[in-house]
């Protein structure tokens, strides 16, 4: 295991110096600072004199100032997009440029490079994350004037994990992409594709097939109880999907679901008697909600990196 | 010329006429004094005889009447009168010793007497005199008065009469009833009554003005004049059902009267329900049912029968009783119910409230349960047994391609 701690040093150094990082970093930090502070006045000019009990998470709820992205749906778009861009020429460029085998000649694990490579990946994307996460949280205290509880901080950091997992499962896939093919823009081409797949064609087709499939249920509820049922089953496909539901339910104590809307047969008595007692969710019982969604993103993360191995295990290296 | 040729024998004429007609009134006058003695004066009473009760005053007119041509002046005194009266002869204004009468007119004067206090039954005589003061005429008039013994009762209700319309109300315990009085004054002179009312032990019994709220304890009344007052009859705690009478009196100095009214209690209604902890929230899992008891008590003081309970719940939620429902509770009785609430398969993670609604006869209460539909930790040890195994294969994958 001494050739692992040198991979993953030797590759957070690649990483902090490199231009790619720095301007991908900037770009999200600038973005996240940005909607965090309108979002942090906003809080403070409307919730004047109004006593919140999850203010402080509205900071990463509420759309900001393009009217279009809350802080989690940016980090659900633009997440991906990070992960990639660490991951896209991971092992395709050592191997172009020929240091690949160079590496290999040395008293180093062929596995310790792989899992080097994307442990030091991880381990960026979890300090990019928490200090994102850090400083948004810090304006917000000094904008707002609110201090978070106990139970906000848990959620917040629950929140981060499900977030680390979320992009570090598209480092993932960005590195099976940059084993799979030999030139760098292939993988890069091949990873925003998928990005794009799932972020934006995904839950389009997936509506517009389930209303061409159930056409005559428009007056029946139930039936339209079932469709809705369907089309989230389909939708949980995608990991975007997995990733907004389970954070939506973690950050926002009041959400009793991880279905945007409500389609178990609500009806009014139903709507009735819970706002008899609308009290935010215990942390507990939000996390036990999405944790299907969250053994999701891991399964799907590990799975996606086992791949990775196995091809990049079974792999011709000294050939080229 | 003319003029005085006409105004002449008009004068001459009117002149005439009043000449004759002064002759003959004066002549007719005459005639008719001509008829009249020359003196003749009589005096007489109005009533000689009269009958009164113990407590009441005589008082009569005495009149007199100059039958002469000549106007008198009379003297008049009380010659004779009963130990325990006294007696006065007066005018509107003063006690009178002597009165003028002029000539053929009357002249009436006051006769009064007034017995004390202790007077016995019996017949007694005042004897009135009068004479001109020249003693030509002398009259004398005899008045008897008789006093009447009081029968049975010292004093008569006779002052103020109290009539009600429903004298008996019938209700269950915990109700309010209002009587309402009809108190006629036949006093003479406005007089303040005094109410009292007596009732059972720890009743609360008031008397108030028709269509007023305000409680009173007295109450005026203008003479000759009646006054409709309300009793409100408010039944002690816990009465038992029966019969109650209630005595209501009227009282003034010197008049009262009383009357009985009656309320007749048929038992209350009245339910209690809880929980033997008090606590009214339970959990739940979405699917599963959930158990809870509650106590029905009968709080009212008559038995309840056919107890039925009603649920408030979302929509596909079950509710159920063990037992369905209760015939019958005795008065004071408590019984347990079983409630058993099984949330929708489908329900969301949250607070939700199931009301249960306790039917009984003329009596129901509502009590709600705050159900925690809490999520199902299945899927977390699912999850868990899942990533154990994707952990699992990725180090069996380490060790089996891992090259070492």
């Amino acid at each position: 295991m001494g050739g692992m701690k040198t991979i993953i040093k030797k590759e957070l150094a690649d990483h902090f110096a490199s231009y790619r990082f720095t301007i991908i970093f900037a770009l999200i930090a600038m973005v996240s600072l940005i909607t965090a502070y309108m979002v942090g006045w906003k809080i403070k000019t409307e919730m004047e004199g109004m006593a919140s009990q999850s203010a402080f998470l509205l900071l990463f709820t509420l759309p900001g100032a393009m009217g279009l992205f809350s802080l989690v749906q940016f980090v659900a778009f633009f997440g991906p997009l990070v992960g990639l861009v660490l991951g896209f020429d991971t092992i395709n460029r050592e191997r172009n440029e020929g240091t690949l085998s160079k590496l290999l000649s040395q008293p180093i694990y062929r596995d310790v490079v792989i899992n080097g490579k994307f442990l030091a990946g991880v381990v960026l994307i979890t300090v990019m994350m928490v200090s994102i996460v850090l400083v948004i949280t810090a304006l917000g205290l000094i904008v707002m004037g609110i201090i978070p509880g106990i139970e906000e901080v848990w959620r917040i950091i629950v929140y981060l994990i499900i977030s680390i997992i979320y992009i570090s499962l598209w480092l993932g896939v960005a590195i099976l992409f940059s084993i799979l093919f030999r030139s760098p823009a292939t993988s890069a081409l091949a990873a925003l594709a998928v990005w794009i797949f799932f972020s934006i064609i995904f839950p389009y087709s997936v509506s517009v097939l389930a209303n061409n499939i159930f056409e005559t249920v428009e007056d029946n509820p139930e039936a339209i109880a079932q469709r809705a049922k369907i089309v989230k089953v389909f939708i949980l496909l995608s990991p975007q999907e997995l990733y907004t539901d389970a954070t939506a339910t973690i950050i926002d104590p009041t959400r009793k679901s991880s279905r945007s809307i409500i389609t178990s047969g609500a009806g009014p008595m139903e709507s009735l008697s819970m706002a008899r007692f609308s009290g935010p969710l215990p942390l507990i019982q939000s996390v036990l909600i999405v944790v299907p969604y969250i053994i999701s993103l891991i399964a799907l993360t590990v799975v996606c990196f086992a791949i990775s191995y196995v091809v990049f295990m079974r792999q011709e290296i000294r050939s080229l | 010329m003319k003029r005085g040729k006409l105004n002449q024998p008009f004068w001459f004429i009117s002149l005439l006429i009043a000449g004759l007609m002064i002759l003959a009134v004066s002549s007719f006058a005459k005639a008719e004094n001509a008829k009249l003695p020359a003196r003749a004066i009589t005096m007489a009473v109005e009533y000689p005889g009269v009958e009164i009760s113990k407590d009441e005053d005589v008082s009569m007119d005495l009149i007199f009447h100059n039958k002469g041509r000549k106007d008198e002046d009379v003297e008049v005194w009380i010659a004779d009168q009963p130990e325990d009266w006294q007696a006065r002869i007066k005018t509107y204004r003063y006690t009178v010793t002597g009165v003028h009468v002029p000539s053929d007119d009357d002249k009436s004067l006051t006769f009064e007497a007034e017995p004390k206090e202790n007077i016995k039954p019996g017949d007694y005589q005042f004897r009135i005199n009068a004479r001109t003061p020249d003693g030509k005429f002398r009259m004398s008039q005899l008045v008897t008065v008789k006093v009447t013994a009081d029968e049975g009762q010292s004093k008569e209700p006779k002052g103020v009469k109290l009539a009600t319309s429903y004298p008996v109300i019938r209700g269950p315990s915990d109700a309010t009833f209002e009587f309402s009085l009809e108190v006629d004054s036949k006093l003479d002179e406005d007089a303040i009554f005094d109410l009292l009312a007596q009732g059972p032990q720890g009743w609360d019994i008031n008397f108030k003005p028709a269509y007023e709220s305000k409680y009173i304890s007295s109450l005026r009344i203008k003479s000759r004049q009646s006054t409709s007052v309300a009793v409100e009859v408010k039944p002690a705690m816990g009465a038992a059902a029966g019969e109650y009478p209630i005595n209501v009196r009227v009282s003034s100095s010197d008049a009262k009267a009383e009357a009985d009214l009656t309320v007749i209690l048929t038992g209350t209604y009245g339910l209690e329900v809880g929980t033997p902890s008090g606590l009214l929230s339970l959990e739940a899992r979405a699917g599963r049912p959930a158990n809870m008891s509650f106590y029905v008590k009968n709080t009212g003081s008559a038995a309840n029968h056919d107890i039925k309970f009603m649920t408030f719940k979302p929509e596909n939620w079950k509710v159920e009783f063990k037992p369905e429902k209760i015939d019958s509770i005795e008065a004071g009785d408590l019984e347990q119910v079983e409630v058993i609430i099984k949330p929708y398969e489908d329900a969301l993670v949250g607070d939700y409230s199931v009301g249960v609604n306790v039917e009984g006869e003329k009596a129901s209460r509502t009590i709600e349960f705050r159900t925690t539909v809490k999520a199902s930790t299945a899927w977390g040890w699912i999850g868990i047994g899942i990533i154990v195994v994707v952990i699992g294969g990725l180090f069996g994958l380490f060790r089996w391609l891992g090259r070492r």
